[in-house]
């Protein structure tokens, strides 16, 4: 039973920093109807910002204080690169069809993809062992120091949304704007701004979810951002795209999921079942588990 | 007719230069290694060494009055790229290639060379490399079933493990050396309790690893690499598995220390001697030389094998007094103890390095390697 319950933990790691990861994709869409493809090398990007800050500007020293710094300036360069991203890639297309802003979306991604590269080189880098190896024992199940810290911080952080998306006069607009952006904009509402406000929050949760996985995997590659990038993405879909509590929903779904086949059944199948559970909750929601009935505009 | 008359007259042309490319006065080397991906490290080693050799050899006057060309190309470690590698090393009239580093590489990449005469020579340890009886196909390293061999013994005999893991990835290397160790113990009475695989680069591994902690091994024995043999081994200490790690060969890298951190600690590689510990003359000279050229060592003995492989063909190509290649395997078929930077180099009739020189490492807490067994 032990194992069960050391899975569910192993589980709930990955599935907290894929819910990260997923609520720049469920957020963007929800306001702007475009999947933001870029997002995932936006993850990949933050973590080597990460690891450059730590190696250049902090000068390797390794306390509380430095990991907390190191969150928060990643966080603040990665929401700036956002904004950008956003002008450039997204704003000239707001009104063109869709489509065009999907295939801007899949070249932003490949451009971010082959600056990483072309900054910090093709082969691996690793992260110092900035959170020391420490574990604690539950009645047989082990817990780490990371693992405590990427579930309750990414907990922390989904409830800092969802009230920030619930109690405020910022969230109830952007609540409207992704209902309905003409109406809202009819009521005042500055819609540019309500999506910078979007990139910034999913950018600096994107960094956050980056940061976990070089903290966490230690070894980060340019192009890793394409794997996490669809994980998340699968996550969001499932949750029901668009959908706040729906991406942290399939995000921690999707980390479960994954732990248990490849505990129980083989770690090779864990990405095939991933996609079949995808395409069942599609069959059986096509909305996704919260995702709301809308009916089709035509 | 007067399109054939054009298309003729390009032909023309087209012959005219091709004809001129193939006169040119020197002799083309390829190197075929992941010069990008996960393996960078090791595929820029191996065509920076090759650069090296071939700046060497050049400055005394080239091979048989010609001067050496280094034609490179990246294969990323993955097969479908090396198959494209090799058609394009082989268009471009290369008489040899260097490479690649992974097994998966050499041998999509191995058929191609021999239906052009290339000769090829690589470090891939998987035995099936040279199951195919190609004449061109060369082997710098020693074949899985060496290793396998070795570790059994070490494993069984040494330690004297009674529960034995064993981890590979999907790689024909990893898979072919996670095997050939699995048989070796077997055949010493030794009694294996899992035998698993993982994705390369998922980087999540605590699931297997929490699977095969709940069959309270001893030892895991990984037989991949060292960019998921690094994570392996820190997830390991994370969840708590007190067993001992044994990495394969393809663990000896400097990233391999950086990946595990504290946990490398302790962990036990085996491989054929690092860079650094190579007794000879000429592997001396040769790191002096690639570490003022370079300004690092190279990134682990993989480099070495490699560069002994391409001087082996010259050698070769120098005693015929010929650039053919069937004439240069028929010799080197033939060749007995030429003395290599990383020993004596002979080859079987398979194309098989013929020995075998594994050591058995421990990390020390300060990340220096200590011999344990040989």
């Amino acid at each position: 039973m032990d194992i069960f319950f050391q899975q569910l933990v192993n589980g709930l790691t990955i599935g907290a920093m894929f819910a990260l990861i997923a609520l720049g994709y469920t957020m963007v869409y929800g306001v702007m109807k475009l999947i933001n493809f870029a997002h995932g090398d936006m993850v990949a990007g933050a973590a080597f910002v990460g690891l450059t800050i730590y190696t250049h500007i902090m000068g390797e020293a390794a306390s509380l204080l430095a990991v907390i710094a190191i969150f928060l300036l990643t966080a603040a360069v990665v929401a700036f690169l956002g904004i950008l991203l956003e002008r450039a890639a997204y704003r000239p297309l707001r009104n063109a069809p869709r489509l065009s802003a999907v295939v801007s979306a899949l070249g932003a991604s490949l451009i971010i993809q082959n600056g990483i590269m072309l900054v910090w080189g093709p082969q691996m880098r690793i992260f110092p062992e900035l959170i020391p190896q420490v574990s604690w024992e539950f009645g047989g199940v082990i817990v780490s120091l990371i693992q405590f810290l990427i579930m309750g911080v990414s907990l922390l952080l989904m409830v800092a949304l969802y009230l920030f998306i619930e109690k405020t006069r910022m969230g109830a607009a952007i609540r409207a704007a992704s209902i309905d952006q003409d109406a809202a904009r009819l009521m005042g509402i500055n819609v540019d701004r309500i999506i910078a406000v979007i990139f910034i929050i999913g950018a600096s949760l994107g960094a956050v979810g980056g940061l976990f996985i070089g903290l966490y995997y230690r070894g980060i590659t340019f192009n890793m951002g394409w794997q996490y990038g669809l994980y998340a993405f699968v996550a969001a879909i499932m949750g029901g795209i668009g959908n706040i509590p729906g991406a942290m929903l399939g995000g921690i779904i999707l980390g479960l999921f994954n732990a248990f086949i490849a505990g129980y059944v083989s770690s090779t199948w864990a990405d095939a079942f991933t996609f079949i559970l995808l395409i069942v909750i599609l069959i059986v929601r096509p909305t996704g588990i919260l995702g709301e009935r809308v009916a089709e505009k035509v | 007719m007067k399109q054939t008359a054009l298309l003729s007259m390009f032909l023309f042309i087209f012959c005219c230069f091709a004809g001129g490319a193939q006169a040119e006065n020197t002799l083309k080397i390829g190197v075929q290694a992941p010069i990008t991906g996960k393996y960078a490290n090791e595929g820029q080693g191996i065509d920076q060494a090759v650069r090296l050799l071939a700046e060497q050899i050049n400055a005394k006057g080239g091979v048989l009055g010609k001067q050496i060309e280094v034609v490179s190309c990246d294969d990323e470690g993955t097969a479908m790229k090396a198959a494209i590698c090799a058609k394009n090393l082989v268009n471009k009239g290369v008489k040899m290639v260097i490479g690649s580093y992974t097994s998966t590489c050499a041998e999509a990449a191995q058929a191609t060379y021999y239906r052009a005469g290339v000769l090829q020579t690589t470090d891939g340890t998987s035995d099936s490399l040279t199951e195919h009886g190609y004449w061109t196909f060369f082997r710098n390293s020693f074949p899985n079933s060496a290793e396998g061999n070795f570790a059994a013994k070490y494993l069984v005999k040494e330690k004297k493990y009674q529960r034995i893991a064993i981890l590979s990835d999907f790689s024909s290397y990893a898979d072919g050396l996670g095997t050939a160790v699995e048989k070796a113990v077997k055949n010493l009475n030794g009694n294996i309790i899992y035998r698993g695989k993982i994705k390369s680069g998922a980087q999540n591994f605590t699931p297997v690893i929490t699977q095969i902690k709940s069959k309270k091994p001893d030892v895991l024995f990984f037989s991949g690499y060292f960019s998921d043999g690094g994570l392996i081994r820190s997830q390991m200490v994370g969840l708590g598995l007190k067993a001992d790690f044994v990495g394969g060969d393809s663990n000896d890298n400097p990233d391999f220390l950086k990946l595990a951190g504290k946990s490398a600690q302790g962990a036990y590689i085996i491989n054929v001697p690092t860079p650094e510990l190579l007794p000879y003359d000429l592997a001396k000279d040769f790191l002096k030389a690639y570490k003022a050229k370079y300004n690092m060592t190279p990134p682990s003995i993989w480099t070495l094998l490699n560069v002994d492989g391409m001087r082996a063909f010259i050698h070769a190509m120098e005693q015929n007094n010929s650039f053919d290649t069937k004439q240069a395997s028929e010799f080197l078929h033939q060749m007995k103890d030429y003395p290599g930077i990383t020993g004596p180099i002979s080859f079987a009739k398979d194309g098989n390095r013929i020995g075998s020189g594994y050591m058995a490492y421990r990390i020390e807490a300060d990340g220096s390697y200590k011999i344990v067994f040989k």
